[in-house]
């Protein structure tokens, strides 16, 4: 490895432009919009290791999400112990979780698959918001803001460096799936099962630990979620809605791809957050239209970069 | 190079292996015996089973009745990857490429099943990439190849693996006459390197120059087995299969 490849240049600059912006910006607005863009993007990257990179296409990844926020969260709110305590609970559960779902990618293939994944988030929403003793319901969980690193209690300077070291993780776990001997058995996996098996790769055993690390990574996340933003409640975090944003991102950014995750992360972060600022509120009367407007953007995305914005980058690199 | 069995032992035994699907009988009650350094064909018509029976020696498939031993170990209901470890691999008729993988790529995860580093399968899969002629495609995405190429990648892909005994179905189906020479001779190029071979092929004229022995089967039964010359001799063969035109000059 002599030189890198463009792709890694783009995500050297994208990470470092992240870590500089607190030394040049203080509007916490800007610095809210880069933690999350960083979150979103590194919660695409761990649903990009089972749906990218081992073809386990899940749009129920909101489950371990939701276990992850739920663990931090009442472990502080209700226990009163460190939500880092929580965010190991939530791994825990959510490996077991994943191992399950991982099992059941055995069973069912491609869209079955997504749709089992789909229903397991559903099971949780509906006990998350059933299990009111424990849960405390739909009414959600406010999360205690204590300041220190240990109970999480941060600035935005703080969480956007704790949030970038995640992001930074993900990276380096996608980019490991792409030069290692595992991460070439989950690519053959995912081209043609049948083909993986001739060739000695254990596909099942694969498919499941590609799973649990993609559901570990979304959970330890759904955790910093929580504490960064101090509530939650079981429609959000076991939403459909997460659940394809987290495959979007990938989607749109380029699947399967290291750094198609952060790039979606951007595009549609911002875009979000943009159309939301600027058509919603005061002015209102066009409240939901930054939805129809971020609609629009992703038909023509699909329609026009099928394989994501790291393909036409790629496309225009070979035409040189 | 290759771990090879000790010439002229026992290999692969298959002891009376049927397998049925619903009422479908699709191999019934085959008994075969391939030894170290064999190639042995395997003819038959369309829905004779030949497929099907590569599929329960590789695993894919759990005979109802029967066993698969490979080298002195019973492998019957062993699923494919762990059957392919021991040193037993396939091909399949219709190619499964790992299309948007390089050709380069789709053979070092061959390799990567005996040589778990990664630069060390990339040195492997090169030279098996240069066996089999596929050097000046090694970067090529695999499902830009032609269908000639991707015969060849599947028989690469294989062998990356250091298969002892290697299943080919159909490599030569569809490909014109100079790929043909081309599969043909690789084939016998694998066989000299020392790895046993069992040949699926509807084409006679290959199948007469390169096997030792032939199985026929017909209706999922052995009908016949024998060297080419018995087999195209044979009465049986002729009327289910071959066809009275058919005679040995032609091959």
């Amino acid at each position: 490895m002599t030189r890198l490849a463009p792709d890694r240049w783009a995500a050297i600059v994208l990470f470092a432009a992240a870590a500089v912006t607190p030394l040049v910006v203080r509007d916490t607005f800007v610095l809210d919009s880069v933690i999350l863009i960083l979150l979103w993007g590194a919660l695409s990257a761990a649903w990009n290791v089972a749906g990218g990179y081992a073809g386990q296409v899940s749009l129920g990844h909101a489950a371990f999400f939701g276990i992850g926020a739920y663990a931090a969260a009442l472990t502080s709110a209700r226990y009163g112990q460190s939500p880092w305590i929580g965010l190991a609970v939530g791994v825990v559960l959510s490996i077991a979780a994943g191992a399950m779902i991982g099992y059941l990618s055995n069973r069912l293939r491609g869209p079955y698959f997504a749709l089992s994944t789909i229903a397991f988030a559903e099971v949780l929403k509906i006990v998350a918001s059933r299990w009111r003793g424990f849960t405390a319901g739909s009414e959600g969980v406010p999360v205690p803001f204590r300041p220190g690193f240990w109970t999480l209690g941060l600035g935005h300077v703080a969480w956007l460096y704790v949030i970038l070291a995640v992001a930074l993780l993900a990276y380096a776990l996608q980019v490991y799936l792409e030069r290692s001997r595992i991460g070439y058995q989950l690519a053959g996996v995912r081209e043609d099962e049948d083909a993986a098996e001739a060739l000695g790769i254990a596909t099942r055993r694969r498919k499941v630990q590609a799973v649990v690390v993609s559901a570990a990574l979304t959970s330890g996340c759904g955790s910093l979620w929580a504490q960064y933003v101090g509530f939650v409640d079981p429609s959000h975090v076991f939403s459909i809605d997460l659940s394809v944003r987290f495959a979007l991102n990938s989607i749109i950014g380029g699947i399967g791809t290291a750094l198609g995750p952060f790039l979606g992360s951007v595009l549609i972060t911002s875009l979000e957050t943009y159309l939301r600022a600027t058509f919603s509120g005061v002015k209102a009367g066009f409240t939901g239209i930054y939805l129809i407007i971020y609609g629009v953007v992703l038909i023509l995305i699909v329609r026009f970069a099928p394989e994501g914005l790291t393909g036409i980058a790629a496309r225009v690199a070979v035409r040189r | 190079m290759w771990p090879r069995s000790a010439p002229g032992s026992r290999v692969l035994t298959l002891e009376a292996v049927t397998k049925r699907f619903g009422g479908l009988t699709a191999v019934r009650a085959v008994s075969l015996e391939v030894r170290a350094g064999d190639l042995l064909g395997i003819i038959g018509p369309n829905g004779a089973g030949k497929t099907t029976l590569f599929n329960v020696i590789a695993g894919y498939y759990r005979p109802e009745e029967g066993r698969v031993v490979f080298d002195g170990r019973d492998v019957t209901g062993l699923p494919p990857h762990a059957i392919s470890r021991l040193g037993l691999t396939r091909t399949f008729q219709i190619v499964k490429p790992f299309g948007n993988l390089s050709v380069a790529d789709n053979v070092m995860i061959g390799a990567l099943t005996r040589l778990p580093r990664v630069r060390e399968a990339r040195v492997e899969a090169d030279r098996v990439i240069a066996l089999c002629g596929l050097a000046p495609h090694a970067r090529a995405r695999a499902r830009a190849l032609p269908i000639g190429l991707r015969k060849r990648l599947e028989v690469a892909r294989a062998l990356a693996t250091r298969p002892r005994l290697l299943l080919l179905d159909e490599v030569m189906a569809g490909l014109n006459p100079a790929e043909l020479a081309g599969i043909v001779d690789l084939v016998r190029r694998v066989h000299a390197e020392g790895v046993t071979l069992i040949v699926i092929e509807h084409i006679m004229a290959a199948m007469m120059r390169l096997a030792q022995r032939i199985v026929m089967l017909h209706h999922g039964e052995k009908l016949a087995e024998g060297t080419p010359q018995e087999i195209a001799h044979d009465r049986r063969v002729v009327d289910a299969y071959l066809g009275e035109e058919f005679n040995l000059a032609e091959a």
